[in-house]
C-alpha cells in the first residue's frame, strides 16, 4: 500500500470507529449527541476556514469551503444544484439565501453504512456544524444545513445563508 | 447527464419512486399506471428509487458512485494479482 492509501485506510478506519461511538451516544443520552457533534464541526470549521479570503457572494463561499475540505483531504464532495423550475440557483427568501445542495462522495455515510448506522443522526450533524463555523468565518453570517434527503449514493441539503438578525433553528 | 430507465413491463405502480424522490424526477401515470421519467435532468443519482423499487424495475446509468472504503481499496491491489 503507498503511503496516501495507508494514511487514507487509518482516516477510514477511524471514521468507522467515530461511527460506532456516535451511534452509541445517540443511544445514551439522545438529542443532546446533535448539539455536541455540531459544536465539533463548527469548531473544525472555524479552524480550518480562518485563513480563507471574506466574501458576501455565497457561490464564491461555497467555493472556498469546497477548497478547505479537498486541501485537508475530507471526503465531503459536494455541490450547488439548481432544479429545472428554478430560476436562480440562489433563492432570496423572508429568512435569506437559499441554495440546493448534493453531496457526493462523504465520509460520514460510507462510514455509516459500513456497520449499518442511520443517516441524519449527530454525525450528520457534525457536517452542519462545519459549514456554520466556516461560513460564519467567510461570510460573517449564520447558516442552516437541514437535510432533505439522505440517498445511499448521494444526499440533497438546503444551506440557508440567515439575514443578519434571524434565526432559523435546523 | 444520469440516464433513468423504467422497465415498463416490471413496474407494479406502487408509486414508492415517486414519494421518495427528493427532486420530484418522476410522475405517476394514471392510464398506463406504471410511474414515468418526468424531470430526468433532475435526478441528482442518489438511487433511493432504484433501492426501494419492489421490482428492481428501475436502471440508472452515467451518475458518479461514490468512493468505496478504502479497506477495499488495499483489497482490490490484492485481488489484482489474480485478475
Ligand atoms: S417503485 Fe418500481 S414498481 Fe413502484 S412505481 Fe416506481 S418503478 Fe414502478
Ligand atoms: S436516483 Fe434519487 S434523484 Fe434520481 S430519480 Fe431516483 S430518487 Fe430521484
Amino acid at each position: 500500500m503507498t503511503e496516501l492509501a495507508a494514511t487514507r485506510a487509518s482516516l477510514q478506519e477511524t471514521m468507522s470507529f467515530l461511527g460506532a461511538i456516535a451511534s452509541g451516544i445517540e443511544e445514551a443520552i439522545g438529542e443532546s449527541a446533535n448539539g455536541i457533534s455540531y459544536l465539533a464541526g463548527k469548531r473544525l470549521g472555524m479552524k480550518l476556514s480562518e485563513k480563507v479570503e471574506k466574501t458576501d457572494d455565497l457561490l464564491q463561499a461555497l467555493e472556498s469551503v469546497r477548497r478547505v475540505l479537498q486541501e485537508n483531504s475530507c471526503l465531503w464532495h459536494f455541490e450547488p444544484f439548481q432544479m429545472h423550475d428554478r430560476p436562480e440557483m440562489i433563492e432570496l427568501t423572508e429568512s435569506g439565501e437559499e441554495v440546493n445542495l448534493v453531496f457526493r462522495d462523504c465520509m460520514i455515510r460510507q462510514s455509516l453504512f459500513r456497520f449499518g448506522h442511520q443517516q441524519k443522526g449527530s454525525l450528520c450533524n457534525m457536517m452542519f456544524g462545519f459549514f456554520a463555523g466556516a461560513l460564519l468565518n467567510i461570510m460573517g453570517r449564520d447558516s442552516v444545513l437541514e437535510i432533505r434527503h439522505a440517498g445511499e449514493n448521494a444526499c440533497y441539503k438546503r444551506l440557508l445563508i440567515q439575514k443578519a438578525g434571524t434565526k432559523e433553528v435546523a | 447527464m444520469v440516464e433513468i430507465q423504467v422497465h415498463e413491463d416490471g413496474c407494479r405502480g406502487c408509486r414508492m419512486c415517486v414519494d421518495i424522490c427528493p427532486t420530484t424526477v418522476f410522475e405517476y401515470d394514471e392510464e398506463k399506471r406504471i410511474c414515468v421519467v418526468r424531470h430526468q435532468e433532475d435526478c441528482i443519482a442518489c438511487l433511493s428509487c432504484a433501492y426501494l423499487c419492489p421490482s428492481g424495475a428501475l436502471a440508472h446509468a452515467n451518475f458518479h458512485t461514490v468512493k468505496n472504503f478504502y479497506r477495499d481499496l488495499a483489497f482490490c491491489e490484492k485481488m489484482e494479482r489474480f485478475l
